[in-house]
């Protein structure tokens, strides 16, 4: 095996109430992209902040080409070489691209005069290697989640680091992006650099690593093998302690049920236009499109976050002009899940308890507004269980539990309101590979009781595993509308045929 | 559930054990509140003769119904991640238009207090709809509504008191239980117990927390994020009213300049108060036990260094540099709570 860069030894973390990681080893090699997998909570983002200095290391040893290290803070490990990006955003929403991505190096010294057009030139750079098209003088927050991720990959880059770490880089990126990170993963890989890659979707982990540690609640459950050899069913294996269940779910009809949302010629302030929907009781109707096609923008439209300019939404049979989103929940019954969780899915300095409640306190509120605490929890609780939410307990700061938690407690919350029509928005981003499945039954389940709901993902496999019906959007508009017959390869195909359509019509 | 202290806890190290969480508690700032409290009621015990007296355990008592009113006005408006530095105001203004209605058509007290804590709330209202139809920040719409309801009130009165108010109002504030307590203090604690309840027990309460802490989320998630802030500042003006009530049965008198300028002296209690109680200045985050302990240390700490014969200017400053160290340590408890978040 070739030289080693990189090693941990016996590496533990507790914080309170939760024992993160115990004696976990961890040894990379020169070169070489080494996966990093685990349930959530397993403890993957932990063992990274403690490798670049965001925790301290207190228990267990750090070596460095071979020599003892300690990061006190993460400039330490920066300037050791030791580049990362981390799994939640770190950037600073108005600040231009170009910026956030020079930060530690905005000019010579603290008091130089920051040259903007060298800084926008150098960033440029980065972008193009990843293929990002931005203005480096737009400022970080007018971008999609998506666009965000990337900056802060091209930020690590521009690092030029020796060892890359890479907490889920590719969670809210679509396959096209995804490919071309990997393109780039491989040149660096070539060029010496090590990479560590948490992901979530095995076939990414299976596409481009050479060897593998897989960590189960905060311990080894192997240490750097190499991934000749192993297979999907391996890694599960390794992870959950089972082989993966696949449910073989038979298609479901709900066309002939009542209509509950129907979208008439609908235009939105945000650009969409003659927009045409149906949604039946109890069915789920997929929408499908590339990055920027602008459903997560319909879905905020429809809740009334934003308003429509035209057209006409009835629900269940009646008009409905939706002015807030609490008017759409308490009138309409209309929820929705946003797939920001951190902005607009979570009060992150409040409890898991008060973030799940949240959306049914107006329906379980009795005299004077009283809320019980046991009437939440009964409600909240089977959602919470079903998908394993892993925390010390209910009155634990959300903002404290690990990344795919917290998605869980922010779909969770939605799966527990007992709306009528619910719109869900990515809800598996970052969740571990057997919750996700039971996130599936349970959102089957609920249409099966009558839900229906508009579920927005770019996760083609969730797509057609969950999906009645997938409507396909491009360019603010419907393209067209698919009946779901669960065939991977003819759906799929048809799906891009939809996307594609015009510009080869255009042709 | 698969509770994570279900994991197995390889070695017994201090995270984990039940522990941890208590030293939260005992570490957290109502508890260092009790501590101090405790302490200077000892020491100024000892060190000055009148402090114990039943005469100034009253005084004292009256003083901190009052503080803790003050403190309660801006804390519930802080907890939305907003301020009001018109409390003082709107406390005067509404007792002045209390004392002319009283004055003018002969109304009893009740009905005084009423018309009191209506116009509380009304310019209370007044405030939250300025800043949310406006969209600036609270801290400016407050500094000029501080400056226009106190102008206008002067304008109106005259700037003279109201003296002849209903005999009741002043017996009340002269009223000794037990020849040591004040009723102004049982007000107040009834009305952290109102408060605790709200923010405890109510979607009401909760509602304003969540839109403090996280107005976007909150929104997403069907709150009316806009109600919910000008219900904040109707509480505060309700509060503030309440507290000039208290204030005017004190003084037997409603009298324009009893929170001194613009009303401004009562900024400093507060804000003292939530500060030192623990109430997030960003917002999302109560303490209504903090608040009343904060403010009883800032009566009591007057109170006695006022005994111990330092001056009234020196105390001003000791409250102000107390302001300072508990603004500084939240600060600090923010970025250790920042850290933690971006620690995800
Ligand atoms: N700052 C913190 N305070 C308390 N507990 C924490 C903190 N950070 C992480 N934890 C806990 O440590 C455990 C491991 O978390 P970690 O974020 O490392 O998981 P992960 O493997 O990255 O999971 P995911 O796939 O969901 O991102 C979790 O139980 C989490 O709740
Ligand atoms: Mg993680």
């Amino acid at each position: 095996m070739s030289e080693v860069v990189l090693q941990a030894r016996a590496i533990g973390k507790s914080f309170p109430g939760v024992r993160a990681l115990d004696k976990v080893d961890l040894t990379l090699a020169k070169g070489s992209i080494h996966a990093l997998l685990g349930e959530n909570g397993a403890g993957k983002s932990t063992l990274i902040k403690l490798l670049t200095g965001v925790h301290r290391l207190e228990e267990g040893e750090l070596l460095l080409d071979g020599k003892s290290v300690q990061f006190d803070d993460p400039h330490a490990a920066i300037a050791a070489g030791i580049g990362v990006v981390h799994q939640e955003r770190n950037l600073i929403p108005r600040f231009s691209v170009a910026e956030n991505i020079m930060l530690e190096r905005l000019g010579p010294s603290v008091l130089s005069r920051v040259d903007q057009a060298t800084l926008r030139a150098e960033a440029k750079r980065w972008l193009d290697l990843l293929e990002l098209d931005v203005n480096p003088a737009t400022p970080v927050m007018r971008l999609s989640a998506a666009k965000m991720q990337l900056v802060e990959i091209a930020k690590a880059l521009s690092l030029r680091s020796r060892v890359l770490l890479m907490d889920e880089p590719t969670a809210s990126l679509t396959p096209h992006e995804t490919e071309h990170l990997f393109t780039l993963l491989q040149r660096l890989k070539r060029d010496g650099v090590t990479i560590v890659f948490v992901s979530h979707k095995l076939e990414e982990v299976l596409q481009i690593c050479d060897s593998v540690t897989v960590l189960r609640d905060g311990r080894n459950a192997c240490q750097s093998q190499p991934m000749t050899g192993m297979g999907r069913q391996d890694l599960v294996r390794l992870m959950i302690g089972r082989a993966e269940q696949i449910p073989a779910w038979e298609t479901r009809d709900r066309t002939t049920a009542p209509v509950a949302l129907q979208l008439d010629k609908v235009s939105t302030s945000l650009g969409h236009q003659d927009i045409d929907l149906t949604l039946h009781r109890g069915e789920i109707l997929g929408l499908y499109g590339l990055v920027g096609a602008g459903r997560s923008e319909l879905a905020k439209c429809l809740i009334g976050l934003f308003p429509l300019t035209g057209g006409k939404v009835t629900i269940d049979g009646q008009p409905a002009a939706i002015g807030s989103v609490a008017e759409a929940l308490n009138r309409f019954g209309l929820g929705y899940v946003s797939e920001d969780r951190k902005q607009e899915g979570l009060v992150l300095a409040h409890s898991v308890l008060d973030n799940a409640g949240i959306a049914v306190w107006s329906k379980l509120a009795g005299f004077l507004g009283f809320l019980k605490n046991g009437q939440i929890r009964e409600r909240v609780l089977p959602a919470i269980e079903r998908l394993e939410v892993k925390t010390p307990s209910l009155a634990q700061q959300v903002g404290l539990l690990s990344g795919g938690n917290q998605q869980k407690v922010s779909v969770a919350k939605w799966l527990a309101a007992g709306v009528r029509i619910l719109i869900i928005d990515e809800p598996s981003v970052g969740i571990d590979i057997k919750t996700k499945a039971y996130l599936h039954e349970l959102i089957r389940a609920l249409a099966d009781d009558g839900t229906s709901v508009l579920l927005i993902t770019s996760d083609m496999p969730e797509m057609i595993t969950l999906a009645d019906r997938i409507a396909v959007m491009d360019g603010y508009r419907l393209t067209g509308t698919l009946v779901n017959d669960r065939d991977y390869p003819r759906m799929s195909q048809g799906i891009m045929n939809l996307i594609h359509g015009e510009e080869q019509d255009a042709a | 559930m698969q509770p994570a202290s279900s994991l197995p806890l390889g070695q017994p190290r201090s995270a984990g054990s039940p522990s941890f969480v208590r030293a939260g508690f005992l570490g957290g700032n109502e508890f260092g509140l009790i501590v101090l409290i405790v302490v200077f009621a000892t020491l100024f015990t000892l060190a000055t003769k009148g402090f114990a007296s039943p005469f100034n355990l009253f005084t004292l008592g009256r003083t901190m119904g009052i503080d803790i009113l003050i403190g309660f006005s801006m804390m519930v408006v802080i907890v939305s991640g907003g301020l009001n530095l018109a409390v003082g105001a709107i406390g005067v203004c509404a007792v002045m238009a209390a004392g002319w209605a009283m004055e003018t058509f002969g109304l009893p007290w009740p009905l005084g207090l009423a018309v009191c804590l209506l116009v509380g709330a009304a310019l209370g209202a007044v405030n939250g709809e300025a800043i949310v139809r406006s969209g600036v920040h609270s801290f400016i719409i407050t500094l000029a509504t501080m400056s226009i309801f106190f102008g206008g009130m002067v304008f109106l009165s005259r700037a003279e008191a109201f003296r002849e108010l209903p005999p009741a109002i002043a017996a009340f504030g002269k009223l000794r239980l037990m020849g040591f307590l004040s009723p102004l203090l049982l007000v107040a604690v009834a009305t952290a117990l109102v408060l605790g309840w709200l923010y405890r027990f109510t979607s009401l309460g909760r509602r304003m927390l969540a839109a403090g802490a996280s107005p976007k989320a909150a929104e997403v998630s069907g709150i009316r994020v806009d109600r919910t802030i000008v219900g904040c500042h109707i509480l505060s003006g309700v509060l503030a009213a309440l507290a000039g009530a208290m204030l005017t049965a004190r003084h037997g008198a409603a009298i324009p300049s009893m929170a001194g300028h613009l009303g401004q002296d009562w900024l400093l209690p507060a804000f003292l108060a939530p500060v030192l109680g623990g109430t997030l200045l960003t917002g999302g985050k109560v303490s209504v036990l903090g608040t009343l302990l904060g403010a009883m240390l800032v009566s009591m700490l007057t109170n006695g260094l006022l005994l111990l014969r330092v001056g009234e200017f020196w105390v001003q400053a000791f409250l102000g540099l107390l302001l300072l160290t508990a603004v500084l340590l939240d600060l600090g408890r923010r970025r250790l709570l920042a850290r933690h978040r971006i620690a995800v």
